[in-house]
């Protein structure tokens, strides 16, 4: 299902485990679940906000929306549905899958407590990869009787896994509530709030796996002694997805705005220039005194890339995987993202005019769309043009930086 | 007083450009023939003519919206 599922992913914890707390001999059944976390409290809808609020917790889907602002925006009554967003469509995450197959429970946990205390009737949890849907129903056989395919209900809760496809733009909130009221799996053109029209066209809660994870353990800890680690405008604790050019590639718990050297460091990453947040994040002039937050750290990607590389020639082949997944729907994404793969397959050549075009139609793409997969993929391609001078010198002048591109920025092929 | 901006839906707009023509003053066309928008507030004056060329977009995509 997906290029990097061969690479074990290793459980990495920096400080105190939260998320990923009695999950070092693997998967954690409803026993161990129960034995780690203990029982999940019932509490109300303002129990909920005060917590988020006083935590100042931000959703981990990549927007880094504060929760307590989407609660705050749902109406008192008539709540739909709790959504989980677990399509992780990031092609390097692999923070949210992990979740749901070693702590199923945990998210669930999250998920349940909240919709029970909005009075939202229905739990949806969006998710494409087989292992961790594999897992979430082996999760809600443990928890729940009266089984029908696909469907649960938990203490008049009715709980549902629905499988999305993966595809860039099918993981934005908007699409996946489309493709979960049977629509296609595009971002609708206008822009709703997912707690005003969400599934069905009923007010809605939607949130990353990770958020739901971190609204458990909040709820069970309290905001105090959540806050006890991290920093003093987002306490707690974050999860970060570390890959590339380093020893230890996999999925790491660290208190938030840990330093990105001690992250680095610890994964045993090889000198040479880091992406902070994905595919549509950005590359750093420097990782001295960088520290890793929302919005910058986005879904929690960290990338190294080494120095044996080609960079610009690794930023072309992402940028051809950036403009295969438009959905195709918004003229500027589409035509504009496959003009800079060309512009970026002309500056590698040392085509003056591949440079000059490429400057041109970053500004065309960014904000002309109905999601921001065109914003997040002109702003990974700007912030490469702006650290790698050096290296689009050499290419301008000769055709190359005299080394080959190894590959080292993953690219799925396909569905991944 | 309520004020109008401009908005285009992206998923419908197919580039006819009809925008171009009647809003000179607000819309652009890029170089593969999609609207560009100055962003600038409708003004009251102007309102009729937005509202025109809102129902001429064949793709329905140009929209009026209150800010």
């Amino acid at each position: 299902m997906t290029i990097l599922q061969e690479i074990p992913q290793q459980l990495l914890v920096i400080g105190e485990a939260r998320l990923l707390a009695g999950l070092d001999r693997g998967r954690a059944d409803l026993v161990r679940h129960l034995w780690t976390h203990g029982e999940q409290p019932q509490l109300t809808r303002e129990a909920y906000a005060a917590l988020a609020e006083e935590a100042g917790l931000k959703g981990r889907g990549g927007a880094g929306f504060p929760v307590t602002r989407k609660l705050a925006d749902l109406p008192a009554q008539g709540i739909e549905a709790v959504v989980v967003n677990g399509s992780e469509s990031e092609p390097v995450s692999r923070k949210d899958r992990l979740l749901l197959t070693l702590a199923p429970h945990l998210v669930l946990d999250g998920a349940t407590g909240l919709a029970r205390a909005l009075g939202a009737h229905r739990v949806v949890v969006a998710v494409h990869d087989a292992t961790a849907a594999a897992s979430l129903r082996a999760a809600l056989a443990e928890r729940v009787t009266d089984e029908a395919e696909h469907r649960y209900r938990s203490d008049g809760l009715d709980i549902q896994i629905a499988d999305t496809p993966g595809r860039f733009v099918a993981g934005e909130a908007r699409a996946v509530l489309s493709i979960l009221g049977g629509g296609p799996a595009v971002p609708p053109g206008r822009r709703t709030l997912p707690t005003r029209q969400g599934l069905d066209g009923r007010p809605t809660f939607l949130s990353n796996v990770e958020t739901f994870a971190q609204l458990a353990v909040l709820a069970r800890l309290g905001s105090r002694q959540f806050s006890a680690t991290g920093l003093r405008g987002e306490p707690g604790t974050q999860l970060l997805t570390i890959a590339g050019a380093v020893q230890r590639p996999g999925v790491l718990e660290t208190p938030t705005g840990i330093p990105l050297d001690t992250v680095l460091q610890y994964a045993g990453a090889e000198p040479g220039p880091v992406l902070v947040g994905g595919y549509h994040g950005r590359w750093l002039p420097q990782t001295d005194g960088v520290t890793l937050s929302r919005p910058q750290v986005s879904a929690g990607i960290v990338l190294a890339l080494g120095s044996t590389t080609c960079p610009l020639g690794e930023v072309h082949r992402v940028a051809q995987w950036l403009a295969s997944q438009s959905a195709g729907q918004c003229g500027p994404c589409l035509f504009g993202l496959g003009a800079l793969v060309d512009d970026f397959a002309r500056l590698l050549q040392g085509d003056p005019t591949g440079w000059q075009d490429a400057q041109r139609h970053l500004g065309l793409v960014p904000g002309r769309g109905a999601c921001a997969h065109p914003d997040g993929s002109a702003r990974f391609l700007a912030s490469a043009l702006e650290i790698f001078t050096d290296d689009l010198q050499r290419h301008l002048t000769t055709g190359t930086c005299g080394r080959a591109v190894q590959g080292v920025l993953p690219v799925p092929g396909g569905a991944w | 007083m309520t004020e109008h901006q401009l908005e285009i839906d992206w998923t419908r707009c197919d580039a006819h450009g009809l925008c171009a023509t009647l809003l000179p003053d607000d819309v652009t066309l890029d170089e593969w023939g999609f609207p560009v928008l100055r962003g600038r507030r409708v003004t009251p004056s102007e309102l009729t003519n937005a509202r025109r060329a809102v129902l001429a977009c064949p793709a329905l995509a140009l929209r009026l919206q209150r800010s």
